[in-house]
């Protein structure tokens, strides 16, 4: 893991920078594709609450929905909560209204609290119980204070832009604010297609910038369930879960 | 060997289809499109849209993108809802979140600490 990475600079989404001028040539860009054409090979019929995208917008392959969670302060967690916890923020089906979201929500720098947002796939909930999460894992990078805003940008565009190139593998990405570091992370479906998890390693690894000697973790959900268990297990007097 | 035997008629491998357009709206907006939706993808499945991280952030300077999305929850400390014009101008056209977000709740910070352990 050692590729040279740019020192970070402060935090701002803003710089163009980054653009590390890594092949995009040869991939297939289509930013002036027309709406029909999409619509018709392979648009996800999620489309109840998503507005369609309008004229002049350029579709994304997938829609998308933004969430958010808090824990409240000194409520233990529990799976019940944590699905009571978490908030639909909206949905969304082109570049130009993933804009509008994000450009009327805060930066995750500046969020306070036990905080989470996530970006999912529509009709995949960000929980370890959805069906499209069953199976699946997520690469986690912990982060120091400071770095969130930026990386949480650069992970989503290129989650929105397709360029993890691991079919339709990707379920989303969180970025979760805690104590003292931020997290980062991806989910995909299946933890064992170590083919995907190498890859989706990779595009981290070139879109994201990140300081040297980060460390990325793999963990799949159903461990991730364990070590909760075990947790809370302790935690109860009983010893039951 | 079998006795029954059916009869199939040989096809030609269908080359061209038709599509009647009577209106110039559902010409497709590009040349290299064609009306309906171009049959005959090079790759297995179809094409996959792909944008690279320049052109997204391009997009955002779009006028499409000025107005607040329908039915944005209003989250204090977190969503901006409509009712903040002129916060809408900023450098890279994102609101400047004023809300006043309320003092971090700093008793609730060495809880957080020892809950850390689930990600």
């Amino acid at each position: 893991m050692n590729n040279k990475f740019d020192a970070l600079k402060d935090d701002d989404s803003g710089d163009h920078e980054q653009d590390q001028g890594s092949p995009k040539d040869s991939e297939k860009e289509k930013p002036e594709e027309d709406d029909k054409e999409q619509n018709i090979i392979k648009k996800k019929k999620y489309k109840k609450t998503t507005d369609p995208d309008g004229p002049g917008e350029h579709p994304l392959q997938y829609n998308y929905t933004f969430w958010y969670s808090r824990r409240t302060p000194g409520r233990p967690a529990s799976t019940q909560s944590y699905e009571q916890n978490i908030k639909q923020i909206g949905s969304f089906a082109s570049v130009e209204q993933f804009w509008r979201f994000y450009s009327h929500m805060i930066r995750p720098g500046d969020l306070t609290g036990h905080s989470d947002f996530h970006l999912f796939k529509e009709g995949i909930k960000p929980m370890w119980e959805d069906d499209a999460n069953k199976m699946g894992g997520k690469w986690i990078i912990r982060l120091r204070k400071g770095l969130a805003s930026r990386c949480w940008e650069n992970l989503i565009l290129a989650m929105l832009g397709e360029q993890f190139m691991v079919g339709e593998e990707i379920c989303g990405a969180v970025v979760s604010v805690r104590f003292q570091e931020d997290i980062i992370s991806i989910w995909n479906k299946t933890a064992s297609d170590q083919a995907t998890t190498a890859r989706i390693r990779d595009t981290l690894r070139r879109v994201l910038n990140l300081p040297p000697n980060t460390i990325m973790e793999y963990k799949t959900h159903t461990d991730s369930i364990k070590a909760w268990e075990d947790f809370h297990g302790l935690v109860n007097a009983s010893g039951g879960r | 060997m079998s006795t029954d035997c059916q009869k199939t008629t040989a096809k030609t491998i269908p080359s061209t289809r038709r599509v009647i357009i009577n209106n110039a709206d559902h010409m497709p907006h590009d040349y290299s499109t064609t009306p309906g939706g171009t049959l005959f993808s090079t790759t297995p499945g179809g094409t996959r849209i792909i944008y690279d991280r320049k052109f997204l952030l391009e997009c955002r300077s779009s006028p499409l993108t000025r107005t607040p999305p329908r039915g944005l929850p209003p989250i204090p400390g977190v969503t901006s809802p409509p009712s903040k014009g002129p916060n809408e101008k900023t450098v890279n056209g994102e609101v400047e979140n004023n809300n006043s977000i309320s003092a971090p709740e700093t008793s609730n910070a060495g809880e957080d600490a020892q809950f850390e352990m689930d990600i």
